[in-house]
């Protein structure tokens, strides 16, 4: 633990230095914030000390853990380096942070950011049978390659140590790098809460100034939203369940079939509901469902919310303008989806006088307060919001949500098969292996990193219906 | 028959002969018919053997076989008797061969003279044209009468160019080849020569025709679109549905004489199995026909996605002119494998340790001025303000004068995630970049203003792949560059008069690119920078995977692969129009226009057509039953068009390389095929 404890004091004087060489400050300016790398980059070190002592002694545990399995992953690298099987590897960490709300201890999302780039030298490995000279150095070359490539990723890798609420109020801490997806950190927390792994697990980002929520998609990379978090921010992340997720997929016909009514939906064979995810998913070209109706949209700057007819489309949500008619042509444009992203709402009803509390708006990523430039739209009842909102992620993300969909119900078969048997491997090289340390139980044996190349063999009873 | 087995026995062929003439076509129209002695229990080998002698004409008679005229019907079976076959001396009987020539208009306009099968079913004959055409999957395309084009006579010999294939030799195919393996490999890869199937590589010419069906044609100019018939109303898109051809017969007997034009279109839209590398006629006739129901108004689509499609055609246009290689040649390296392989390479290459491969520059610095205006609040041009600007990654830093650049700069705003949006004016030489730039309380509007036209393409380039996340470092800069200032040519020479200037490869008529409705309701300089808008978010395609979104934006309109044809429910007064789609039938309201209806093909029991009353009875699930007649199309080919689709839905990737030939006329043929 000596080793972990001068590593992490090494770090903190790194970022000290770090902070000095960038001792210019943001003109005050309504752009302030544009830029949301560069304002983490002048935001004073101080305070990443401050929230170090804020931190909840079992998060802090967890944290150092994070930062340990790193190094153990370096020792054994180095170790494998002296045996001539695997490759150097060596962590210096640059610096970079984003401080946290200390005001508020459950809120604590973001504490700091670690780009972590590595400089080191390879040696290529020796080929691991004895293989014919041509097919050695084929195999030697290739592996040189593989290395290669790996260290291009490897370069400058951004993390955050993020804590993520649990539904039943108590956090989670945990490191995240740029290159893990959403599906990465659920597996990784499936694994932290041994939870029943079902396929509505979610992450969730709130925003308390606009009341609102947004599911991350499973194939987001987690830093990239949250980097657009200001630096007072309220917005938190919550690991729940949401049935909504992947409904789309569970009951295609609710959105695809909208018109029928509710005792066809409900009588709708599992074969046919398959046969409708293939004529839409599985063509060259999705298909979106072809959503329309009343609406009731808040106008630019005005507080009334004025009802019109609406209509999804692939490319966008239109509205049919005064006077004319339901045709394509006619059709005025309301919002593409190519830099909104969806939310859903709370209590709109009290906070913007709307017909109903079965809100979303659509913004870009960036906007966290209220502004112009966020479209606000109303329906009437449950049903239709969930139809619009889900239809709108389907617009979106396309071919991306299925994709997710089938990888998700894999997931949950396997975990399910795989349970108490062996922990996965992280699906990225450099994601640490998880230490599981909560409320003072004894950790879980950490496994070393395995190798890049390293595939691991199948579990004990895999497969054989035990 | 029994009579003939009798006369068997007697030892004896008791049966009288008698003279059947039958006209040769070869020997051309004046020439009287040759006159044969037969017997009734002759068989038509026989017939033909007999003919051929006595023409004394020596050459290959081996495509040829007799028509009977009158019956308008072919005698195929030569091993018929004369009896069998019905056939007496008053027959009007006509030998000729099974294939000739056709004028086959093209999805992209193009026109062919090809040889083709005149006897065999029109399924078949779309087979033998497709695997000639080198088009995988033919059961997806048909062949329908061509609408006859209103044109003053002055017009009609410039359009009709006519491509002649009838000479090129084809390595196999030949009718009888397929009728001998009817499951031949119409989908199976083809071989390749230097890009093109055997039969195509043959000679220059034949070399240019095949480089004509595999690349995009250029946009015709406006004024031709304009003079194209395009439907006005669902009963005029209707009517095109009346003139396919019915698939279980030849083309002889439906009229169709040699010489006769005919269009070769896609008919069943669900395109299985695309396959860019082997599918580059396919790929390209389905972008052609794709690109004109978007032009002709035939699919409708909004203004949006009318500029996307018009962004598209330009580009794949370019694309098509400056590399028409690009097709061949694999796209992107989408496994890793590949991926290594190149690393490879360029390790190779270089020879040196992987160091140096890690130099690849991220960030490149280009200094340039540019005058610099914060409008916080709508003001005027009043809040312009002169600062020194430089460009670095994904950033743009200001500074009070270019001396200070060196320190640090008054502010840095990154533009990943931002909007760049032109506002140009040429005449008035402005050139400005209107960004919006997303941030917590909102979007920043900032206004560049750049003093010409050269740095105003270098700088929105910049942008725009800043907007990306990109760097000026990327590869894509110089491309951007040079598509934001061919964009700035466009606008320059447009404005009102059209002089026609000569077709350098940049320059089109941005009015090409949309639907006649749209030509006429913006000027040129308001519908390039539009285009140019929506270019951007294409412009990085390469050539097949513009063509691809193209086809995936047109798949993805509501009113995709709907065929129309207006029907008379059975109880119903009024005419009604039956949309009919590759997974349901929809029910539409003539007056409202409005869907009323929709019948899924997976809840079909079963479907039906009387002929005699030519109507059209289908079941569904839970006794849901419908019958029509057909008043703007036969019922046949109402008929088919369903049965095709399921047809078309029973192919599956496993059983990829076979055509099941009999099933399509299982469920096509009607009673035809009992």
């Amino acid at each position: 633990m000596d080793d972990i404890d001068s590593m992490f004091s090494d770090l903190l004087g790194e970022m000290d230095l770090l902070t000095q060489s960038l001792g210019y400050e943001m003109e005050p300016s309504e752009m302030s914030s544009s830029s949301q790398r560069e304002n983490n980059f002048s935001i004073g070190f101080t305070d990443l000390n401050e929230s170090l002592n804020e931190l909840e002694d079992h998060d802090l545990d967890a944290l150092m853990a994070d930062l340990g399995s790193d190094l153990a992953e370096t020792e054994e690298r180095l170790n494998a380096t002296k045996t001539g099987h695997v490759h150097t590897q060596q962590h210096k960490f640059g610096y970079c942070t984003q401080q946290q709300n200390v005001q508020a201890p459950i809120s604590l999302s973001q504490m700091s950011s670690l780009a972590s780039s590595s400089s080191s030298s390879s040696l290529p490995p020796e080929p691991p049978k004895l293989l014919p000279p041509g097919e050695a150095e084929a195999q030697a070359k290739t592996d040189k390659i593989k290395l290669a490539l790996e260290k291009l990723k490897e370069a400058k890798v951004k993390k955050l140590v993020v804590k993520v609420m649990m539904s039943d109020g108590s956090s989670k801490t945990l490191m995240v790098d740029e290159r893990q997806t959403v599906r990465d950190v659920l597996d990784n927390l499936f694994e932290k809460t041994h939870c029943d792994s079902s396929m509505d697990w979610s992450l969730c980002e709130t925003n308390p100034e606009l009341q609102t929520e947004r599911a991350f998609e499973d194939h987001e990379y987690l830093v990239e939203p949250l980097s657009a978090w200001t630096r007072d921010s309220k917005n938190k992340i919550i690991f729940l369940l949401r049935p909504n997720k992947y409904l789309f997929f569970k009951d295609p016909q609710i959105f695809y079939l909208w018109k029928k009514d509710q005792k066809f939906m409900n009588e709708m064979k599992e074969s046919h509901k398959e046969l409708l995810l293939k004529e839409n998913f599985d063509g060259p070209s999705l298909i979106v469902p072809d959503l329309e109706g009343l609406l009731y949209l808040r106008e630019d700057g005005k507080k009334s919310w004025k009802r019109r007819y609406f209509l999804l489309r692939a490319s966008g949500i239109y509205y049919v303008p005064k006077g004319k008619t339901k045709t394509s042509r006619d059709l005025a444009c309301f919002i593409q989806f190519d830099k909104v992203n969806i939310y859903t709402t709370t209590d709109y009803k009290q906070k913007y006088k709307a017909p109903t509390d079965f809100c979303f708006i659509l913004k870009h990523p960036q906007i966290q307060k209220e502004s112009q430039y966020i479209r606000f739209l109303c329906c009437d009842d449950e049903h239709t919001l969930s139809l619009w909102v889900n239809s709108i992620r389907v617009a979106k993300y396309g071919a991306t949500l299925y994709k997710n969909y089938q990888m998700a119900v894999r997931r949950v078969s396997t975990i399910s098969s795989t349970l108490h048997l062996t922990s996965l491997p992280a699906s990225s090289p450099s994601t640490p292996s998880t230490v599981h340390r909560a409320n003072g139980h004894t950790p879980q044996e950490d496994l070393p990193e395995p190798h890049p190349d390293f595939i691991p063999p199948p579990p004990p009873g895999w497969g054989s219906g035990v | 028959g029994h009579l003939d087995g009798h006369l068997m026995v007697l030892g004896k062929v008791v049966m009288a002969a008698w003279d059947l003439s039958v006209a040769v076509e070869d020997l051309g129209a004046d020439a009287p018919p040759i006159t044969v002695s037969v017997t009734s229990d002759l068989h038509i080998g026989g017939v033909i053997l007999k003919l051929v002698e006595k023409s004394q004409v020596k050459r290959d008679w081996s495509d040829h076989a007799l028509w009977w005229e009158q019956k308008q019907q072919w005698l195929l079976r030569t091993a018929w008797t004369l009896e069998k076959c019905g056939i007496q001396a008053d027959a009007g009987l006509i030998f000729m061969p099974q294939h000739k020539p056709l004028r086959l208009g093209l999805p992209n306009g193009l026109n062919l003279r090809l040889r083709v099968c005149f006897s065999g079913p029109v399924f078949r004959t779309v087979l033998g044209i497709c695997k000639m055409l080198n088009i995988r999957r033919p059961e997806e395309l048909s062949l329908l009468r061509p609408v006859e084009e209103k044109k003053k006579k002055k017009d009609k010999d410039l359009s009709e160019e006519l491509y002649d294939l009838t000479e090129v030799p084809l390595t196999s195919g030949t009718h009888y080849d397929i009728i001998m393996s009817p499951s031949t490999n119409h989908m199976s890869r083809p071989c390749l020569y230097n890009g093109m199937p055997a039969h195509f590589a043959d000679s220059p010419k034949t070399e240019k025709v095949y480089k004509m069906l595999s690349v995009s044609q250029p946009a015709p100019p406006p004024e031709a679109i304009a003079k194209l018939y395009r439907p006005a109303s669902v009963v005029d898109k209707a009517h095109i549905h009346s003139r396919w051809l019915d698939s279980s017969r030849s083309l002889m007997q439906q009229g169709v004489q040699e010489n006769d034009r005919l269009w070769l279109r896609f008919k069943y839209y669900c395109f299985h199995d695309l396959e860019p590398k082997y599918d580059a006629v396919r790929l390209t006739q389905m972008y052609e026909q794709a690109r004109w129901a978007v032009l002709l108004e035939d699919i409708d689509c909004t203004e949006e996605e009318m500029l996307l499609f018009g962004a598209l055609q330009y580009h794949i246009n370019k694309l098509s002119l400056s590399e028409p290689q690009t097709m061949t040649s694999s796209p992107a390296m989408d496994d890793l494998d590949s991926a290594l392989q190149c690393l490879e390479v360029k390790l190779d290459g270089a020879d040196s340790s992987p160091q140096d491969m890690l130099l690849i520059p991220t960030a490149c610095e280009a200094v340039i001025t540019v005058y610099f205006c914060l409008r916080p609040k709508r003001l005027t041009l009043k809040g312009y303000k002169q600062y020194w600007f430089k460009f670095k990654d994904a950033s743009i830093s200001y500074y009070k004068s270019r001396e200070e650049s060196l320190g640090e700069p008054i502010q840095q705003i990154n533009l990943k995630g931002c909007e760049a949006a032109p506002d140009v004016n040429i005449v008035g030489q402005k050139f400005c970049i209107k960004l919006l730039i997303p941030a917590p309380e909102g979007m920043n509007e900032v206004y560049l203003r750049c003093e010409n036209e050269e740095q105003y393409s270098r700088w929105m380039a910049a942008c725009r792949l800043a907007s990306k996340g990109k760097s000026l470092a990327d590869s894509s800069f110089q491309s951007e560059v040079q598509s934001i200032r061919s964009f700035l040519a466009m606008q320059q020479t447009n404005p009102n008069t059209h002089n026609t200037h000569t077709d350098d490869s940049t320059s089109i008529n941005t009015h090409s690119l949309v639907s006649p409705r749209y030509s006429k309701k913006y000027k040129a300089k308001q519908l390039t920078p539009r285009i140019l808008e929506a270019y951007q978010n294409v412009a990085q395609l390469s050539l097949t995977d513009a063509l691809l979104r193209f086809l995936q934006i047109w798949q993805a309109l509501p009113d995709f692969g709907i065929s129309f044809v207006v029907v008379r429910f059975k109880g119903s007064r009024k005419d009604e129009v039956l949309g009919i789609a590759p997974n349901r039938l929809i029910r539409i309201d003539l007056g409202v226009g409005e869907v009323v209806k929709t019948w899924r093909y997976n809840n079909m029991r079963q479907w039906n057509v009387n002929w005699d009353i030519r109507q059209v009875a289908i079941e569904f699930d839970g006794n849901v039953n419908i019958a029509f007649s057909c008043v703007t199309a036969d019922c046949k080919i109402v008929h088919e068009f369903i049965g095709g689709y399921i047809f078309m839905s029973t192919r599956s990737r496993e059983q990829s390389n076979t055509l099941n030939e009999e099933l399509f006329h299982k469920l096509t043929g009607g009673h035809e095929a009992l």
